[in-house]
């Protein structure tokens, strides 16, 4: 269906005003909105109308402020770590950029950040402190994408007990691998404890985030632990994947044997596997 | 007195649907999932914001099929953007279908508004212009959605912050041709006539009077932040005396119409929102006592 002219006009020139990331002022000169309503530059109170106490920018300000504000709201609550890390302010430009460059193109709310940790990545200051919250964003990012994932029913130990060489295990959906460049996971803890942790050097960590139940979880892994966990996801047989998990190494087919059963011990805890 | 799921009972309706006058109820919160899912607390029915609930497998659905199996849930949702430009989304209609059938929502409903165009979405309730053009095609659109939809689509009027020029209707009889013409149900929100008023320097009673509440099934009630120069619907405090009255206003002359109790933001304990709607049951009783 395609709706008349006017109508269709007032919806995308508003819509290119109280989404300029400078606000309604800019937002009435920027060249989208004077494409569609060219005389509202000059005289906005042509297409809205002031009220006794509010100009017609200031109606229009409502809206853009509104815009705002409720998509930052949104990714400070799912960036918790990140705002703590940069700061209210700096967090909250970040987010208002971020908002300007991808504005939603959903109707829900959750995919809304979705790309956020890369667009941190491209576009934060190459510092050791901008690489550590791109990390500790794509670790809050996989919370919220496990946090919506569809549920699944853990095996039981019976299931267990009957894996061989060659089964493919299920994983669980709702788990979520991350190869980060710091050690983003043991900072996100200190700043849950309460603690103010200087910022780490570059250190590569391997961190999975997964649901338990409506449990929320996140664990740092061993890297041999990390390759049998990433062979077991791609599909491969319990024997393929152990030995990717090898991957020829000296020493590690001795450390993988002597710890195999206690990671077994841990997914099987935290439900990784599924029915 | 608020009833519990229990003793509800649906009283008759005074709508052209024949939908119930669920009694009294809040909006379904996160923050209270566990008290509800572990008290069950005397509460006639809850309202849920629909995309909370849509393409989330965890937590939240867990708690509401549990919660559904016991109050009658009404969907209401945000971001249909009846009033948009944009092509109708008809895989958002079948997640809207499915989750009613999984809830079994009494009904479900948007606003009249628009939520973005050009395929965007800015997550807010922007207004329509109220023109002849706007109006027919809202009518063709909310025709569309309740004939795939398979029930009424039940409307709420936004709190608004300007007015369009181009405006050649109230906006007030703008809802009630919608209504009549689209053949559409309304949710009347008190506190948003109220703003919108504020808002515009119109007559909250006058606007009321226009609305043909044959087509109202359900009224909100809601705080709101008044900065002088203007109010804003936010959703995060008491109801204010002059909404209360506004309400007596639409239940002395409609009836009971099932009454909702917003509180989105600075979200309170469950037993002060259970306190705040139990406040309307003194106008529901009065209308009771009236007809004995």
């Amino acid at each position: 269906m395609r709706a008349a002219g006017r109508l269709e006009t007032l919806e995308r020139w508003m819509q290119a005003v109280v989404m300029h990331p400078q606000g309604a002022e800019a937002g009435l000169r920027s060249q989208s909105a004077r494409r569609l309503v060219p005389a509202a530059a000059r005289h906005p109170s042509a297409v809205v109308l002031p009220s006794k106490q509010l100009s017609s920018v200031e109606r229009l300000e409502i809206y853009a402020h509104m815009y705002f504000a409720r998509l930052v709201e949104v990714m400070e609550a799912e960036y918790p770590s990140v705002r703590q890390l940069l700061g209210p302010a700096a967090f909250a430009a970040a987010c208002r950029r971020f908002v300007a460059k991808h504005p939603s193109r959903s109707r829900l709310l959750n995919g809304l950040s979705a790309g956020f940790p890369d667009y941190l990545a491209r576009t934060l200051p190459r510092t050791n402190r901008s690489g550590l919250a791109v990390d500790i964003a794509r670790i809050e990012r996989a919370m919220e994408d496990v946090f919506d994932a569809p549920a699944a029913e853990p095996m039981t130990a019976a299931e267990f007990a009957a894996v061989g060489e060659g089964t493919r295990l299920r994983v669980n959906p709702a788990l979520v691998l991350l190869e980060l460049r710091y050690p983003a996971n043991a900072y996100m803890n200190a700043l849950r404890r309460g603690e103010r942790p200087r910022t780490p050097r570059p250190r590569a960590t391997q961190v999975i985030v997964f649901r338990r139940g409506f449990q929320v979880l996140r664990r740092e892994q061993e890297p041999e632990q990390f390759r049998l966990l990433r062979a077991l996801v791609a599909g491969k047989s319990l024997a393929v994947a152990v030995r990717a998990s090898i991957g020829g190494r000296a020493g590690s087919a001795d450390r993988v044997g002597r710890r195999l059963g206690r990671w077994f011990e841990e997914w099987a805890g935290g439900h990784l596997f599924v029915k | 007195m608020t009833q519990n799921y229990e003793s509800y009972d649906p009283a008759p309706a005074g709508n052209r649907w024949g939908l119930p006058d669920l009694g009294l109820g809040v909006g379904l919160r996160t923050q209270h999932f566990r008290h509800i899912t572990s008290k069950w607390p005397a509460m006639d029915w809850f309202e849920i914001v629909s995309e909370n609930f849509i393409d989330t497998g965890g937590r939240p659905m867990h708690f509401l099929d549990q919660i559904a199996e016991r109050y009658p849930i009404v969907m209401h949702g945000v971001s249909l953007s009846v009033g948009s430009t944009d092509p109708i989304d008809f895989g958002f209609l079948d997640k809207l279908k499915a989750l009613a059938a999984r809830t079994k929502a009494r009904w479900l409903g948007d606003h009249v508004c628009w939520t973005g165009v050009n395929g965007l979405n800015g997550h807010d309730l922007f207004p329509v212009p109220y023109t002849e053009e706007g109006l027919r095609h809202m009518i063709s659109r909310v025709r569309i959605i309740q004939d795939y939809l398979e029930r009424p689509l039940v409307l709420e009027n936004p709190s608004t912050y300007l007015t369009f020029a181009a405006s050649s209707m109230p906006e007030e009889e703008f809802i009630a041709r919608l209504a009549v013409e689209a053949n559409c149900a309304l949710l009347l929100d008190v506190n948003n006539v109220y703003v919108t008023c504020r808002n515009h320097d119109l007559d909250p009673v006058a606007y009321l009077d226009a609305i043909p509440l044959e087509h109202v099934v359900q009224i909100h009630l809601a705080g709101h932040s008044d900065n002088g120069t203007h109010c804003i619907d936010t959703h995060d405090g008491r109801v204010i005396d002059a909404v209360w009255d506004l309400y007596g206003r639409v239940i002395a002359r409609a009836g009971g119409r099932a009454t909702l109790l917003e509180w989105d933001a600075n979200i309170p304990k469950f037993s002060v929102l259970q306190q705040e709607v139990r406040k309307a049951s003194r106008f529901r009783s009065g209308l009771r006592e009236a007809a004995a």
